[in-house]
């Protein structure tokens, strides 16, 4: 009885947070800025440890927490390494958002 | 015991489930890159903590390699999110609706 609640949760949950993986995705796809882009680049990194360790859950596989961990160890590194690249050469990031500026001025 | 263990495991998966619609609502819905920063941060501390600790209660020998992750978030997840608000600042980003700026001509590169 309550393994069966346990396995809808589970599954309701891989569903909403596939959904949220979606949305950062699109963030990540028409964001404001460079900064925003990469934030979003950050929350699908996030969301995918998450869905790894629903994962094991609904498979009953423990292995993948391990593959949960090796994730969050990259992905860590992979955001700090764009965010120091991206500190380090600003004419990236403004000629992002002076664009973004500029649309917004012929908008008005 | 198995049955309470599933019965925890059930409301800590809801919680986190709701941590983490939450953060992403933040992150739509919050105008600029250092108050997103702040929802964000929500999903990786409480949304995943939690969903490693309902992970540990169904099954119970993991709790080492849990806690290795669960540490690893602890510890990476507000390194990122400071490093990501530091390029912002360093790049110009304007913060929106901002009443006082300490910062405004410091560390600019």
């Amino acid at each position: 009885m309550i393994s069966t609640i346990l396995n809808i949760t589970i599954q309701a949950a891989f569903a909403i947070h596939a959904l949220l993986i979606g949305y950062a995705i699109y963030r990540v796809w028409r964001g404001k800025d460079t900064i925003g882009r990469l934030l979003g680049v950050e929350l699908v990194g996030t969301l995918t440890i998450a869905v790894l360790v629903l994962l094991a859950l609904v498979q009953q596989n423990r292995l993948f927490i391990d593959v949960a961990l090796g994730l969050g160890a990259l992905g860590f590194i992979s955001v700090i390494g764009f965010a120091k690249y991206t500190a380090d050469q600003p004419q990236i990031a403004e000629h992002q958002f002076a664009e973004h500026q500029l649309i917004e001025q012929g908008g008005d | 015991m198995a049955t309470i263990f599933e019965l925890l495991a059930i409301i800590i998966i809801i919680i986190a489930t709701g941590f983490s619609i939450i953060g992403v609502i933040g992150f739509h819905r919050l105008p600029d890159v250092y108050s997103q920063l702040h929802a964000t941060g929500k999903v990786g501390i409480l949304g995943v903590v939690l969903l490693a600790i309902a992970t540990a209660f169904v099954f119970p020998t993991e709790w080492g390699r849990v806690i290795i992750l669960i540490l690893l978030l602890l510890i990476g997840g507000p390194v990122a999110a400071h490093a990501l608000a530091s390029a912002a600042h360093r790049t110009g980003v304007p913060m929106q609706g901002a009443v006082r700026n300490d910062l405004d001509t410091q560390y600019r590169s």
